[in-house]
Formats: C-alpha cells, structure tokens, sequence
C-alpha cells in the first residue's frame, strides 16, 4: 500500500486492550483516508441512534495517504466522532505534529472505544502501547497536561482535553501543542466522557517508497512553483486574521451577535494589529506556509488569533481590545473551548441581557466579564452553568431563538450569510453544522468577483467546494494550500502503488460528502434541519456595504432546492437509490 | 569553508529539511535520521526554537580511531567498511547531528538537500570563519 502503514490501533478503554488490524484497503481505495476514512468506519461501526457521550460511541485518529511525508501541507490529522452538539457526523481537523508521529509509530488510524472506569492517557510508543492513570492530570487544563506529560514521557506529541472536555461541554475541543484545535462539534467531550485525558505518541519509524530522491525533488520544484505562490502566500505574510479587513469591507463581519455586518472598531483587531504582536512564525509539519503568527501582548501571549477568533470573540463581542482577544484565545484553547462557539455563546447572552430577556450579567464590549467567560463556561459555574450548553439550549430555556445563531446546534462561523448568500447554503448544507470548512464561497464570492446578492448558481458553486474540501480533507492536504484537483492526482500518484486521475478524486468527494450526509439521514436529519436562524431572513443589516440587506427566506429555499437536485437528493433532502449506486454507498 | 549555517529567527518549525535529509541520505522519511536537528516546541516559558547543523568542527574527524571519518574539500565522508560501531563520533559531535544506525553512523555530507527545501532561509549554506 506504499505510503499507508497498513495498519489500525484499536484501543477498548472499557477492558484496557489494544489491538491491530489491517487497514480496510477496498475502503482506503474509495475514501483515501482522514475525513473520509474515518467517516466510512463510524458510519460502518457506530449504531445508529448512539449517546455520543456514551461509551458506545468511538473516537477515531485518521492520518492520510501522505501523512508524514515530505508532501507539502500534508501535516493536518482527522478526528472524529458522533457530535455532542448536533448529533450528526463529526469530523475535525488539527494541524501541528501528531500525526505524523502516529504514522511513525506504525499506524494509519487509532480507533478508541469503550470508556475507561477512571481518568486515564495513552501512550503510544511504536507498538507498545499503555493505558496510564490520569488522576494527577483531570482537572487540568490542557497546557497545563501537555507540560506535565513532557516531564514525563520526554519528546511525544500530544492531544489533550482541559476543563470544557472533562465536563463534556458540546463545545468542548481537543488541543495540541497548546495552540492547535480540533475545535468544532464537542469532540473534546468525547474523550471526557471516555475518561480520556490525552493521547501521546512517539514514533521511531519512517516511510519508505520507491525513487524517494527523485519524488522529493519532483515535490520541492510543486512546492516553489505551486505552493510557495501569491495565492497561498498569504498564509505566511499575514495568517486568517487579512480577513478581518475583507469582511468589514463587504459589511460580513459578525458584530454583537450578528445583528451588524462591520465593527466601528475593527483596526483593533485587523491584521496590522496582530502583526505589531508578532513574535514568530509557525507551521505545522511539512507546512512552507506557517500560517500561524505566535503573538505576546501585554501579559499574554497564544499562537493565533485566527480570523474566526477576531470575529466571534472580537467584533461579534463588541470587544475592541486585542489584548482582551489575544488573552480570551488563550484561556479558549487551555480550556479547550471552540473559540467560534464560545464567541457566538457570549456574545448571544450578551444580546439576552441588554435586550432584558435574561440577565447574564455581560454586555457588549464589557472586557473584564468577558475574561471571566471561558473559566465559568468551562468548569459550569456561575451564569457558566447555562452558557457551557451552547446557543441552542439557552435559546430552549430563555428565549431569542430567532437570534440564536446556529444550525444543527453548531454556532456560527465568522461570515455573515446576509451579505454572502453562499456562505448561507454552505452553512445550512453542512454536515455538521454551520462550518465555514466545508466550503467557503465567500473567498469567490463576497471577496471575489460574483454577486453575493442572488442566489443564482450558488448551489452548484457550494457543491463544487464541498466536494473539493471532502477529497482534499480525505488525502489530507491542508485547505490553505489552494491546488487543484489535478495536482492533487498527480501528488498522490507518486505515493500510491497505482494512477489516480482528477476524475477518481472528484468522484470520492461527492462519495465523502454524500456518506457524511447518508450517516445524518440514519439519524434523523433531512431538511428541515438545513435552515439558518430567523435574523438571517427577517432581520435587516444596518451599517456598511450590507446595509439593508437580508437573505429572504424565499431565495434561500430557491438555493436549496436546486442544491438538493444537483446532488442528486429528493426535495426534502434525503439521498436517492439512484446516487447512492452511483457512488457505491 | 562554506557550511550550513541556521538561522533561527527565520524558523517555522514545519520539519522539512529533516525530511529532506532523510530522504536523500536515508532513502526514507524519517525526521529522526536526519543529519541535523531542528526543535521549535512550546515549553512553560513560551515558545523554543532550536537548530544544530554541521559546522564541519572536525571533532569526529579527530575523534575517529580508524579514520572511518575523512574531511575533503570541506566535506565529510563516512568508510563504512572501517567502522568499528565504537560510537565515538556520536559522542563527541558537540551538535549531536551524527546519526547512529544499526550498522555505522550517518554524517552530514553538506549535501544541502535541507537549505534547498528550506522555505524560509532558516538554512542557508554561506562562508563560515574557521
């Protein structure tokens, strides 16, 4: 299988066991490996209708075909799982250097079941593996476990859960080398209610192909000419946060829980605000981009703020201080809390409160009751015990439903669907939830050259973007590295003992993308549930170049209708016998 | 003499130059075969970004009691039919860049396959005073 190890770790927290098995080759075949991997095992393996916060659901560790090679942008790993917050499908992915430690430790995926009947970490040390007490760690926050396994274990690369995941927040994360997350969907929960702390690994192995000396050069020359170019440069240059100035400028910057498209104070925030706190560049493994900017300010420093950070705890905040952001960001990922829902979760009670629906005791740009959020959040304390559920359940228990900004239970990222109609498609048509990963028209769209303002060939454009990200998130290759499905063929070509065509890859993106939605139909989901939150319709925008401007619900179900046609689904969603034998699901 | 020389405030972190040693020295991907090691982690003080490259110092040269390890034209060469495994060479390279294999070590041949790969000029191969 070449660049595969051909190998699965199974590891049963109830009995302590671990095991091997062989990679699924005919599987790996239709569905390369990360997102689309471990979607095909859960869908394969997990009972429909399971508690995700039961010990029957399973986490799954998914490298790709090129993890660990020299391929460049090839570092990213796939978590995932059944969601805590949706329900749905859940995969995620992490950058920094796990793994590729795994895949030298012998193995394409680590599938965990079971839970354990005390708090514990794993170790994986090539092909010993050990269930080890985390009684001195639980309680911890992430950093905190990372460091205190460092002392133990030496140079192993680290996932860990803080306080959020113990306590099995639907937006608790998994965090890695302090700063990377796997951040959306609760999969942070998933390994608290496993009573799992962490998972370390170290690899001693390599991998080995035929012509390695000839490969490499033929991918250093892809790197300068193809990576390493203006249109992924900006990675390097400025990292997310450039898009803070694209989306003031097109009026889609979430302000105050979305009820605004720009922020009065937005050079706060901006990208040549977080470059006056730059202290270094980082990348993940095999990266030449290093998107990631390590920032100090004041008494606090992070690896980020990431755009949707800026976004969802900055502006949609009303919080103008980059400092407050920076230091929010910090306690988010030691916590391990998902920045964008935590965002969306303040920034919802800050509007409950001034709107005198529930009193939360925080208001827009209120600083010091904003720090005090991710520690009560996460640990469920205070006005913390209501918040830690997300928007959904506030919204159930106090009101403002029609501005509780989520769908399927996942809040929303950092693009406005009133001034980016696809964004809105591509939130509603998610698998899990309202993802800007899953395709981001807003880049052609709203910062492009195509009318934000129709719903005209919207839906054929999401679907595009869907199942590229699908295919690209299968072979693993980071979405910042913008290459196109023919490179990814031939990239692939070097590494598998066969020819990949584009057309093979394009086929497994809808093949991915239509099992994640197959997995939802299993559990209930159709297309009611593809609808955004009443402001999104009803509610006009005020201010900037989004000024007056809705997404009326009449274009959105006209988006939705001619996506469901174009994918080959009946009108109300649910996937037709027809494209299910054509994709072979 | 030209050498390799890292430049750590340039460093990203991304591993590819351990890659690219390995595979050209090595025939696999494997950072920890590589003739040279990079760190960029976090510890509790923040974030540590390391690098130690051969700088031809010439300790294994001397330390060699066989003469397995020959220095021509600003280059090192590894005669693996002399080595005796003693491991001396491992010991005394003040950088630990010498690799220990099962059979004989690796040297740093200043093949350059890391600064080619470097995307930042973290690495960079420049006159070095000696």
């Amino acid at each position: 299988m070449m660049a595969y190890t051909g190998k699965v770790l199974r590891i049963d927290l109830t009995t302590g066991k671990a095991s091997t098995e062989p990679l699924n080759k005919e599987w790996a075949k239709e569905y390369l490996g990360g997102k689309g991997l471990s979607i095909k095992y859960l869908y394969e393996e997990l009972k429909p209708g399971v508690d995700p916060l039961s010990a029957d659901n399973k986490l799954i560790l998914m490298t790709g075909p090129m993890t660990g090679t020299i391929v460049p942008n090839s570092g990213k790993l796939a978590i995932a799982a059944k969601s805590p917050a949706t329900g749905t499908i859940l995969d995620c992915s992490i950058g920094g250097h796990f793994a590729n430690e795994l895949k030298y430790a012998g193995y394409d995926a680590v599938i965990i079941e079971g839970k354990a009947k005390a708090p514990v970490y794993l170790f994986i040390d090539d092909d010993i593996v050990e269930m080890r007490s985390a009684a001195d760690l639980w309680g911890k926050g992430a950093h905190e476990t990372e460091h205190l396994i460092a002392d133990a274990l030496g140079d192993v690369i680290t996932l860990a859960i803080g306080q959020a995941g113990e306590n099995l927040l639907p937006m608790a994360c998994i965090s890695s080398e302090l700063y990377r997350q796997a951040g959306r969907g609760g999969i942070g929960a998933v390994m608290g209610s496993k009573n799992l702390k962490a998972v370390a690994v170290w690899g001693s192995g390599g991998i080995e192909i035929p012509n390695i000396r000839k490969v490499s050069a033929a991918l250093n020359k892809i790197k300068r000419e193809d990576t390493m170019t203006d249109d992924n440069m900006w990675a390097y240059s400025d990292g997310t946060p450039m898009i803070v100035d694209l989306s003031q400028s097109t009026g889609i910057l979430p302000t105050r829980n979305f009820q605004e498209g720009t922020f009065d104070q937005y050079k706060n925030i901006n990208s040549d605000a977080v470059k006056g706190t730059l202290k270094a560049k980082k990348a993940c493994y095999a990266c030449p981009l290093a998107c990631s900017n390590y920032v100090k300010k004041g008494k606090t420093e992070v690896e980020g703020p990431e755009y949707e950070t800026l976004a969802l705890c900055g502006s949609n905040c009303g919080i103008g201080d980059l400092e407050a952001v920076i230091e929010f960001n910090r306690l988010c990922d030691d916590y391990c809390l998902d920045t964008i829902s935590a965002g969306n979760v303040v920034a919802f009670a800050m509007e409950l409160t001034e709107k005198g629906i529930h009193d939360f005791g925080i208001r827009f740009g209120d600083v010091d009751n904003f720090l005090k959020m991710p520690g009560l959040i996460s640990t469920r304390e205070g006005t913390g015990a209501d918040l830690a559920e997300g928007v959904r359940a506030i919204a159930k228990k106090y009101g403002g439903n029609d501005f509780a900004m989520q769908v399927k239970g996942l809040e929303i990222p950092g693009y406005e669907p009133r001034g980016s109609w696809s964004m809105g498609l591509a939130y509603g048509t998610a698998d899990r939830g309202a993802c800007h990963m899953r395709a981001w028209p807003a880049a052609v769209e709203a910062f492009g050259d195509i009318d934000p303002f129709t719903s005209e060939g919207k839906a054929e454009l999401v679907i595009g973007m869907q199942d590229d990200n699908a295919v690209k998130f299968s072979a693993i290759f980071c979405d910042f590295w913008a290459l196109s499905t023919e490179r990814m063929a031939e990239i692939l070509s070097m590494l598998l003992d066969r020819e990949v065509t584009a057309a093979e890859l394009t086929k497994i993106g809808e093949r991915v993308y239509n099992l994640a939605r197959l997995f939802n139909e299993r559990e209930g989901f159709e297309r009611k549930d593809d609808y955004l939150p009443e402001r999104i319709y009803s509610d006009k925008l005020t201010t900037g170049a989004t000024e007056g401007k809705l997404l009326p619900r009449e274009e959105y179900d006209k988006m939705l209708a001619e996506y469901y046609q174009l994918r080959g689904w009946d009108e109300n969603g649910i996937i037709t016998d027809m494209k299910k034998k054509e994709l072979n699901l | 003499m030209k050498a390799l020389v890292f430049h750590e405030k340039k460093c990203i972190g991304c591993k590819l130059c351990h890659l690219a040693c390995s595979a050209q020295n090595e025939e696999i991907f494997n950072p920890r075969l590589a003739r040279l090691v990079i760190t960029s982690c976090y510890d509790r003080d923040g974030l540590i970004v390391e690098g130690q490259v051969c700088d031809l110092c010439m300790s294994c040269v001397e330390a060699c009691p066989v003469d397995a390890i020959i220095e021509k034209n600003g280059r090192l060469s590894f005669l693996e039919d002399l080595c005796t495994d003693c491991g001396l060479c491992v010991d005394v390279c003040p950088n630990q860049v010498i690799v220990k294999k099962d059979r004989g070590i690796g040297v740093c041949v200043q093949c350059r396959s890391c600064a080619n790969w470097c995307p930042t000029e973290a690495l960079t191969f420049e006159e070095v005073n000696k």
